[in-house]
């Protein structure tokens, strides 16, 4: 869920973009980089933003009988690393504010926030403290978590931009979050669930990619 | 292709300089923020659609739909404020519909205005022009990859559902998960089988490391770019016109 275009005061717009920047900018440094030593993995990175976009489109059945999009966040970070996955999400925001008008140009700092670094952060972080587990319950937990913190940080974003007026902040996240968060709990097993049923299958498939990725080695798919 | 992007490729716009577009649609966009929402969203929200059909000719159909899901967005977020949360429980705020009146027109004059700017200008044509304000090329030769990739991976999404739906891959919700996942790692694995393709096709032209397009050189200084700020200079006119008569 992406915020509109307008939706958030000029200031809270400002304050969120400067918060969203050093992110941004360490990711761009990193790519950057990365692109210098590797050339042919720039068009690695073009597969993968094409592949995030795409991911973003699919509908995905929730269990409240809805449907709704994934996020994609949590899968890009484990396959790509979270400071590269800042630049692929903000560069699909941009292309999906100008495409799909979901989003927009004075709203993509909170956008950029919530999907580009929260939500594949902590997902990225919770995939890495359950690996122990094994591959595909962290795999769940990790799409899982980075789904539910994009949607609880939309919602801090909206009640500190619209404190409700008894209430004030308390109040105003309860509302956001209960319209947003709340009913995005399906969503995002669903969301766990998908991530889980493409990563078992490029595990089979598509091995030699997730080995070069550092997602798995070789041991482990021999296994 | 998508909607949006048809309508920019077709657009009578499309020989206009992105930064004189983009400073036509972003005045307007200024003006829907920073003017005060009554009269300032309905007057910048009638002069960016007068723009848009008028001059622009975008297409109404075209306009509607990609507003649609925007517009449903910020009217679901938006009957937030209608209800209050306090220590004494929910009820009714007094000022709830007025507040999600002034949201809802603001948020509708500022998607206008993004769409103005959208359905007139392709991305093929503002991506190579990043570098002159300051994007680093690498991130603006990865968003032009991201940008010629993302439809043939779209479109290899379609043909995979419709093969699914065409087997009854989607008849049951089992099956409807389970063709999911075979369609997000299909689609992962076209994107890099693609990419590899590139990647040998251009080790055979020599390729290190630039990716050299040609971009159709489009003069700035135009009769267009000086009528660019008129429209929010109008907005910004009418509203406090309208503001000092209340």
């Amino acid at each position: 869920m992406h915020i509109a275009e307008g939706f958030l005061p000029p200031l809270h717009a400002a304050v969120w973009t400067a918060a969203a920047a050093p992110f941004v900018v360490h990711g761009v440094v990193m790519l950057t980089r990365q692109v210098k030593n590797d050339p042919e993995s720039k068009l690695l990175l073009g597969a993968s933003g094409a592949f995030c976009f795409a991911l973003s489109a699919l509908k995905i059945p929730s269990v409240t009988g809805s449907c709704s999009h994934p996020t994609g966040t949590g899968l890009g970070a484990i396959l790509f690393k979270p400071p590269i996955m800042t630049v692929l999400a903000t560069i699909t925001l941009v292309f999906q504010a100008l495409l799909l008008a979901h989003g927009g140009f004075t709203t993509l700092g909170a956008n950029a926030f919530s999907m580009a670094i929260a939500g594949p952060w902590a997902g990225y972080m919770v995939y890495r403290l359950s690996r122990g587990a094994g591959l595909l319950p962290a795999v769940f937990l990790g799409a899982f978590v980075a789904d539910l913190v994009t949607y609880c940080v939309t919602s801090l974003q909206l009640a500190l931009a619209f404190p409700d007026p008894e209430g004030g902040f308390a109040g105003a996240l309860a509302k956001f979050g209960g319209i947003f968060a709340v009913t995005q709990i399906p969503l995002a097993i669903s969301e766990g669930l998908l991530t889980v049923l493409v990563v078992r299958l490029l595990r089979t498939s598509a091995a030699a990619e997730l080995i070069r990725l550092g997602v798995t080695d070789k041991k482990k798919v021999a296994a | 292709m998508l909607a949006i992007d048809a309508a920019a490729y077709r657009s009578p716009w499309r020989r206009h300089h992105p930064a004189a577009k983009g400073l036509l649609a972003g005045g307007l966009l200024a003006c829907a923020l920073a003017l005060p929402p009554w009269p300032g969203a309905p007057v910048t929200f009638a002069v960016a659609l007068a723009v848009a059909l008028g001059w622009a000719r975008v297409p109404p159909r075209t306009l509607a739909r990609a507003a649609r899901a925007p517009l449903g967005f910020v009217l679901t977020g938006s009957l937030a404020f209608l209800v209050t949360v306090g220590p004494g429980g929910i009820g009714w705020a007094p000022d709830g519909g007025h507040r999600a009146a002034e949201v809802v027109a603001r948020c509708a004059a500022a998607l206008l205005c993004q769409l103005l700017f959208a359905s007139t200008t392709p991305l093929a044509d503002a991506l190579p022009r990043l570098t002159r304000i300051g994007v680093p090329a690498a991130v603006v030769e990865v968003a032009a990859l991201i940008y010629r990739l993302l439809f043939l991976v779209l479109d290899a999404a379609r043909q995979i559902r419709a093969a699914q739906a065409g087997r009854l891959g989607t008849l049951t919700f089992r099956a409807t998960w389970r063709s999911l996942g075979g369609l997000g790692s299909a689609i992962f694995i076209r994107s890099f089988d693609r990419a590899r393709r590139l990647e040998v096709g251009l080790a055979g032209r020599g390729y290190t490391g630039d990716l050299t397009v040609a971009v159709r050189e489009i003069p700035l200084a135009t009769r267009f770019l000086a009528l660019a700020p008129i429209p929010a200079l109008l907005a910004l006119a009418a509203t406090l016109t309208l503001d000092g008569l209340r």
